[in-house]
């Protein structure tokens, strides 16, 4: 059952932890911002990506984009997803075949995350992975927030700036998602 | 005021066993999301202190490397 203390104001000294809180976190805000943009932008375009993909597949790949893969031979490069990570296929009898491919700047090698004979089915699971990663980073984030308002304000209980720290942080998120997506609707509205 | 000498501490000479996140990506020169995939993923084993953060061993790390 919710306490409905729970909806009150912050106290002014839960307002500073929280500020606090915001101030120290601020690399990991604008970092995770960054992130959640890009998993949103690739879950945006799954089907826009797979249909440039079936289409580059059907099409010949210039030597240049012909990658060797770890132990899996060699894969045509075809469509950029985030740094380092790219969408590629190779041909196979009656189709082609499609792997998310991460590309190692340290070693110059290729791995594969995930591969399918579907476009969309392989694009589909890469983003649930990115997702899950950014779920992982949340809970790591609250967790680390909890420690930093216990370690500062000793003895007394902070757990409220800190859920609110990360109400209002998830909330300005999905606010902002939401409102470009609105602007991004309304432009394709003409009056 | 008395001087008093210094002691070398033994933590300023023992090496840590575990980094938060973003001390590992620090140490990686890599950005924090990629930390995070690289668990997600199961390739950096991380565990848990006691309010939930997640610790990466520093032998995780070494091994990480070591297979880059």
């Amino acid at each position: 059952m919710s306490n409905r203390f729970d909806d009150c104001r912050l106290t002014a000294l839960e307002e500073q932890a929280y500020a606090e809180a915001r101030e120290h976190f601020a690399e990991h805000l604008k970092q995770f911002l960054v992130s959640r943009e890009a998993v949103e932008r690739l879950e945006r375009n799954i089907a826009k990506t797979a249909l440039a993909a079936n289409m580059a597949a059907s099409k010949p790949t210039p030597k240049e984009n012909i990658i060797p893969v770890d132990g899996s031979g060699q894969w045509h490069k075809n469509v950029d997803l985030m740094d380092n990570i790219c969408l590629c296929h190779r041909p196979i009898t009656g189709g082609a075949e499609y792997a998310v491919v991460e590309h190692s700047p340290a070693r110059g090698t290729n791995e594969i995350w995930n591969r399918g004979w579907n476009a969309v089915e392989v694009l589909k699971a890469f983003a649930q992975e990115q997702r899950r990663a950014l779920q992982i980073w949340t809970e790591d984030l609250t967790a680390q927030v909890k420690e930093f308002l216990v370690e500062k304000y000793h003895g007394q209980d902070m757990s409220r700036a800190a859920n609110s720290f990360m109400h209002r942080f998830t909330h300005a998120v999905s606010q902002q998602h939401s409102q470009s997506h609105e602007q991004n609707h309304s432009r394709g509205v003409r009056i | 005021m008395e001087n008093i000498p210094k002691i070398e501490e033994p933590s300023t000479t023992t090496e840590r066993l575990a980094y938060s996140v973003q001390e590992s990506a620090d140490l990686l020169g890599v950005n924090y999301f990629s930390v995070y995939r690289l668990i997600q993923r199961g390739k950096l084993k991380v565990c848990r202190a006691l309010r939930g953060k997640l610790l990466v061993p520093r032998s995780e790390l070494l091994k990480l490397l070591e297979t880059e």
